[in-house]
């Protein structure tokens, strides 16, 4: 398999080669039948790629250990079920999967792609080849997966611990397929702006194949802090870590871009500042792959041993230049139809929007590369962690919040003073409401209370626009059910804008929850013995041995009271006085008001090969909060050493993975009433017979 | 074995790519007239969808009477006039048809071959 894997993707360098050279000369020289081979070229790629990646998976179903890469990120007692996630587990695996991805989306790009961008076409294919040649290049002749061992071992070193968990088989794919996709926007635009297609013909393309992207990358990381939060055990699902980084500054780019794109298509403005965000965020793609793969920086998540540094950080400076020296040539064609009317506007809201996501984008790049330059201007390591991430970024993300609430709520052009009062006056009246209620109630954190009545506010905004909206439809005949739906359907890429908006919200909410009221309390436990932790007391009732030959490991159950405060009141109140969130109670009497609420399991193992602890933590989980128990280690005494937290509104960061995917899915849906009927009339008129 | 199917994929890409320039049909880059008829075209369509919004706009009270009226005035003249430039476009072509095929006809008067096919980018 390793022949054929290595000629495959031999083969596709050749093919990707071709294909760039052939569409620009075919372009140049006026040759049709080489532009369409060169298409044909790049289809072809896609095949040869598949080849590899099923030459490879095969590979590791056979347990063909004589494949250096198949050794080192497998073995015979791994779970079949964690090849796919073995696949891309290492640095040349992940190359493959990337390729595989961008292959696949440049193919179907390039099958679906409008006609009236025909005259763009062939740089666009050449664009999207260049990117592939890169990655052929460097996996054909750097970093091959198929590199044969000289002595085949007896067995294979087995896979990353800490990969074995159900959201390795989605979290690594959609967050390199997120990053990938950025390529397609860039190649459209660039293509276009290349053959000198200055209007809007690029727009829907851009915007749709921006989404699914922004999407996928979104998705993706909501699925790695749900990763994190499971089973690295640390009791957290977003660290600032340099690679979470890199994967958050495209997406936040991108976020900018697919509101702004949409100010150019109702506006007509706009253009330059959107081509500008896209290679941005293309650009922050591509320093995505240089920061993994070159190991300027330590992460969990990164290949840090790789030496691909270099060639990477080459093809991000090559993209930088080509990128911003093609903006630069064709600026001057790039002016808006009109300009901006009014600051009270939807499209000065959107503006603001966007530069708030671009000052949370440059605090992060400042983070990311600080120490890099530190290391390489005094020659002193420093680390940025997340207290100043979160110091820094945390006012502007509210702010974000904040003019997601204000924005739907102003009309395009100009807000009146009528106007303001009449949308305002609801939103502002529930977030004022909801801030008193919380203070009254006794909340701490005036911060924390301040973005609950921000988030109040913003779901007031997002449900009175609805209403507004559903009612009127109501009033004219159909039920509620239809009219809200008919609501949305007119107008989808706004309304999944608020569905996604929603998502954000519900993360909102559990960002706030668990950043401001988190408690956390550590102690040892021998069995029947119990901690006891705000309105809970989780006893340790039994455990046992799950090790296998590569790994020592034991589960524990627990089985969680909820408990009256009165029944505890002597403890607490010695546990308050030693400034501890909780206890230790070594007898488990039951007391009066102890109601068994529900049973845990948690799981610790150790790695011999890998010197690697991996944990799942035990979770109860409600909408109001989460009691979260993380198995530090078995000890040797008998006992096993807890980490206990509450973390109140934890549910809501998951539950906002659903909301985000339908309201993007929503937001891309394409507008078949609106365009059918005028589509048809068309067809008339294409008596050249050219499609 | 692996040798065999990775020769195998190398002779299809081969005939893949090359059968534009060994096949029997012809290819052509598409002509300027096609590109703006479907750049009007995907104008047209936008201009319906802004027309959409608009009423959404209007119905939801994001605008006041006079502008919903103006901006619907202003985008249904810019429809008007696209698709006069389309009919026109169609014309323009229509004449060029007829005159490409009187010199084809005059031409397969003069010859027995002609491309049996087209395709196009």
């Amino acid at each position: 398999m390793a022949e054929l894997g290595f000629m495959a993707l031999l083969l596709g360098f050749a093919l990707s080669a071709y294909s760039a050279v052939g569409a620009i000369v075919g372009e140049r020289k006026g040759k049709a039948e080489l532009v369409v081979s060169a298409r044909r070229a790049l289809y072809m790629t896609t095949l040869t790629v598949t080849v590899a990646s099923v030459a490879l998976i095969y590979a590791f179903v056979q347990n063909d250990l004589s494949i250096a890469y198949v050794a080192n990120h497998s073995n015979t007692l791994m779970d079949r079920a964690f090849v796919w996630v073995a696949f891309y587990a290492g640095n040349e695996g992940s190359l493959l999967y990337i390729l595989l991805t961008l292959s696949i989306i440049s193919a179907l790009a390039i099958w679906f792609a409008p006609k009236r961008l025909a005259r763009s076409m062939p740089w666009t294919i050449a664009i999207l080849a260049i990117n592939q040649l890169f990655y052929f290049g460097v996996l054909t002749f750097v970093a091959s997966p198929f590199e044969l061992l000289d002595t085949v071992p007896v067995d294979g070193r087995g896979i990353n611990p800490l990969l074995t968990h159900p959201g390795m088989f989605s979290h690594p794919p959609l967050l390199m397929g997120g990053l990938i996709a950025i390529t397609i926007p860039f190649a459209f635009v660039s293509g276009a702006l290349i053959a000198g297609s200055y209007g809007d013909d690029w727009i829907d393309v851009a915007r749709v194949s921006a989404i699914l992207g922004w999407g996928v990358l979104g998705a993706g990381m909501l699925l790695g802090a749900w990763w994190a939060y499971t089973i690295l055990g640390w009791g957290g699902y977003w660290a600032w870590d340099p690679i979470e980084n890199v994967a958050l500054m495209p997406w936040l780019v991108m976020t900018a871009f697919i509101h702004s794109i949409m100010v150019q298509k109702r506006r007509g403005m706009f253009r330059m500042w959107n081509v500008a965000l896209l290679n941005t965020g293309f650009v922050l793609a591509q320093l995505g792959m240089f920061i993994n793969r070159g190991g300027p920086v330590v992460s969990v998540h990164s290949f840090a041993a790789s030496a691909l540094g270099v060639i990477f950080l080459t093809f991000m400076l090559a993209s930088l230049v080509f990128a911003f020296a093609l903006f630069l040539w064709r600026m001057p064609q790039l002016k808006s139809d009109r300009a901006m009317e009014s600051f009270m506007s939807r499209e000065a809201s959107f503006l603001v929007n966007n530069f708030l996501f671009l000052a949370v984008m440059a605090v992060t790049l400042w983070g990311v590369l600080f120490p890099l330059f530190s290391d390489l201007a005094r020659d002193v390591s420093v680390s940025v962690s997340a207290p100043y991430f979160d110091r820094v970024n945390g006012p502007v993300l509210l702010g974000i919040v904040v003019m997601m609430g204000i924005g739907p709520l102003l009309p395009w052009r100009k807000a009146s003073a009528r106007s303001l009062k009449q949308w305002f006056i609801w939103p502002t009246v529930i977030g004022v409401i909801t801030i008193t209620v919380l203070v009254a109630l006794g909340v701490q954190r005036p911060v924390a209370i301040f973005a609950f009545g921000v988030v109040a506010f913003v779901a007031t905004s997002i449900l009175e626009e609805w209403w507004r909206g559903t009612a009127a439809r109501y009033h004219a005949g159909d039920n509620w059910a239809i009219a809200w739906w008919r609501l949305v359907n007119g107008n989808r890429p706004r309304h999944g804008g608020y569905i996604v908006h929603i998502s954000i919200l519900m993360l909102g909410l559990g960002i706030i929850g668990t950043n401001f009221y988190q408690q956390r309390t550590d102690g040892a436990l021998a069995l029947g013995e119990s901690l006891v932790i705000d309105n809970y007391r989780i006893e340790y009732v039994a455990n046992g041995d799950s090790s296998r030959p590569d790994r020592i490991a034991k589960w524990a159950e627990m089985t969680v009271y909820s408990i009256d405060p009165d029944d505890y009141s002597q403890e607490i109140q010695l546990s308050n006085a030693q400034g501890s969130s909780g206890f230790t109670l070594r007898d488990s009497q039951t007391r009066p008001n102890d109601e068994l609420i529900d049973r845990i399991e948690t799981w610790h193992g150790f790695y011999l090969d890998f010197n690697m602890a991996s944990v799942r933590s035990g979770i109860r989980s409600t909408p109001v909060e989460d009691l979260y128990v993380i198995p530090r280690d078995f000890l040797s005494d008998g006992r096993i050493s807890l980490a206990v937290s509450i973390n109140p509104l934890a549910w809501w960061l998951w539950a906002s993975g659903p909301f985000f995917i339908i309201g993007t899915m929503v937001a891309v849906w394409p507008q078949v009433a609106v365009e059918r009927k005028p589509a048809r009339k068309e067809r008339l008129g294409s008596s050249e017979g050219e499609s | 074995m692996p040798i065999v199917l990775g020769t195998l994929l190398a002779i299809i890409s081969i005939a893949v790519i090359a059968y534009p320039f060994l096949g029997s049909q012809r290819y052509r880059l598409v002509s300027e007239s096609f590109v703006t008829r479907e750049k009007l075209r995907a104008e047209r369509l936008r201009i319906y969808r802004k027309i959409s919004d608009i009423e959404a706009d209007y119905e939801l009270g994001d605008l006041t009477e006079a502008d919903y009226q103006q901006q619907r005035d202003q985008l249904r003249i810019s429809a008007a006039e696209i698709l006069k430039q389309e009919s026109d476009s169609i014309t323009i072509d229509s004449r060029r048809d007829e005159d490409l095929e009187k010199e084809i006809s005059r031409l397969r008067e003069q010859t027995t071959h002609s491309p049996r096919g087209r395709d196009n980018l």
